[in-house]
């Protein structure tokens, strides 16, 4: 551990430092911010490197894999809601989210996002309704 | 020593960019932490009113969500139909025999309903609470004919005096009955909506039942999202008809499904043809959207017993947008909201000429 991170130390400059914490923090950061503002919803949508390569309803169990930067990531939805299992990135962050059933997961370093949204007709997108 | 090595290499430069990149997470957290929506529902005007506030300051948004209530509360407590202690029960008692002097706020709400009587051609009718009183549509009750033909003599909102000088209003035949219930949550949303302004809410939106207020963006930029119920619903979950985005405007519905009960195959519900005190058949449901909640609340009706044809020719001649849904329950859309509005209904009998 210590060794690794004496290579670290020698391998990158303070650029790199900075950017490798300020990737993590915005990561953790978003984490909470995404999952704070984003409704409870029925759709996973998938999106590489800001790209939307799937959308998929919570509903239907299935296993989706995905090409980001650094590699694979695996996609699992089932029983509602939806994680991640595999990802090639470094800290991982993503599989440890776990599942989720609102909000989304950001895997920064390979540029996935998984989210769950709700705009296929249902209530809780609409801010009031008229009746 | 490695350590020592990560702290002093880079120095100034490196400590530099660490505190502009704690300067940024910090304020792009704070930012993130200002801008939240307060949501809060009570039930007011025998309805659920539901306020919500986009603001930073909890305090804030408290206070002016509990102010915007007690205004709604106020407003209600003038003009309440069914309470004797209300400013338009005495009206209503002294209808044939005195001018009643009113509170300003009374004053402009008459005013507003006899502006758009006049504007409608008397499609919307203050005066129609001599024949509603007559319909029970939670006991199944419809008028005795006879007793329907003698009321609707006093009927008419020309037989109504509004002398904005001695700020009083006066029914001129004994038995006339103003009822203000097809604006009052209108204009109660604007009255809330005034107070949010003036408590530096720079965005809400305000519920009286379905009669929408909104102003200003949400926290993420977007406008605010406003669903119309449609008036046949698939089911429980797919009862939505419509979507669009409620940018400084109001929206109010009315619709034959809210008040109504069904007999020998007819439905009888409580939009009330002021000429005939019947309910009119040609139309489900009708939803206007301008500036004002006061106007949007009585023209959705008028616009109702007007019909879709007569109807979307009144709201196209005025300037107005609405959203009808015919006797068929074909869905008609005025040109000006065909581009942002997002019908959600399946089917393929959408007439949006």
């Amino acid at each position: 551990m210590l060794s690794r991170l004496r290579d670290l130390a020698r391998t990158t400059t303070g650029a790199d430092r900075v950017l490798l914490v300020s990737l993590l923090a915005l990561s953790i950061y978003g984490l909470f911010f995404v999952q704070s503002v984003m409704p409870k919803g029925t759709d996973v949508v998938i999106e590489v490197d800001g790209k939307k390569t799937h959308r998929l309803p919570l509903g239907q169990d299935r296993v989706i894999t995905v090409h980001g930067r650094e590699g694979r990531t695996v996609v699992e939805i089932k029983g509602g809601r939806v994680r991640v299992t595999e990802s090639a990135c470094p800290n991982r962050i993503c599989i440890k989210q776990g599942w989720i059933d609102r909000g989304a997961i950001v895997c920064l370093p390979n540029r996935v996002v998984v989210s769950v949204r709700n705009e296929s007709g249902g209530e809780s997108e609409l801010d009031a309704v008229s009746r | 020593m490695p350590h020592e090595n990560i702290l002093h290499r880079g120095t100034v430069r490196m400590k530099k960019m660490l505190i502009s990149l704690i300067v940024m997470i910090v304020a792009v957290s704070c930012n993130a932490g200002r801008e939240k929506i307060y949501r809060d529902s009570r039930i007011a005007m025998d309805t659920i009113v539901t306020i919500s506030v986009v603001t930073g300051d909890r305090t804030q948004a408290k206070t002016a969500i509990d102010r915007a209530f007690a205004e709604i509360e106020r407003i209600s407590a003038l003009i309440d139909f069914f309470s004797d202690n209300s400013e338009l029960s005495l009206i209503n008692r002294n209808a044939g025999k005195r001018p009643v002097r009113v509170s300003p706020e009374t004053l402009e709400l008459v005013t507003h309903a006899m502006d758009i009587a006049r504007e409608t051609g008397g499609a919307f009718d203050p005066t129609v609470g001599a024949v509603s009183v007559l319909w029970d549509f939670t006991n199944r009750i419809k008028p005795d004919r006879k007793e329907l033909k003698e009321r609707l003599k006093l009927v008419s909102y020309r037989n109504v005096v509004v002398d904005s000088n001695r700020e009083t209003v006066f029914l001129k035949k004994e038995g006339m009955m103003m009822d203000l219930g097809g604006i009052a949550k209108g204009y109660a949303a604007d009255r809330a909506v005034d107070i949010l302004k003036e408590d530096g809410i720079k965005a809400a939106l305000v519920a009286v039942a379905g009669d929408i207020r909104g102003y200003g963006l949400r926290p993420d930029g977007r406008p605010w999202m406003v669903g119309l119920q449609d008036p046949r619903p698939a089911s429980a979950t797919q009862n939505i008809l419509a979507a669009f985005p409620l940018h400084d405007m109001a929206v109010s519905t009315s619709g034959d499904y809210q008040r109504y009960f069904e007999s020998e195959g007819r439905r009888y519900h409580h939009l009330l043809v002021p000429s005939t005190g019947m309910p009119s058949t040609e139309c489900q449901s009708v939803s206007v959207i301008t500036e004002r909640a006061t106007l949007t609340d009585a023209l959705s009706t008028a616009v109702f017993i007007m019909g879709p044809e007569k109807g979307l020719a009144f709201l196209k001649k005025k300037g107005y947008e609405g959203v009808i849904v015919d006797y068929y329950g074909r869905i008609h859309v005025t040109e000006g909201i065909r581009d942002v509005i997002e019908i959600k209904r399946p089917g393929p009998d959408n007439d949006r000429s």
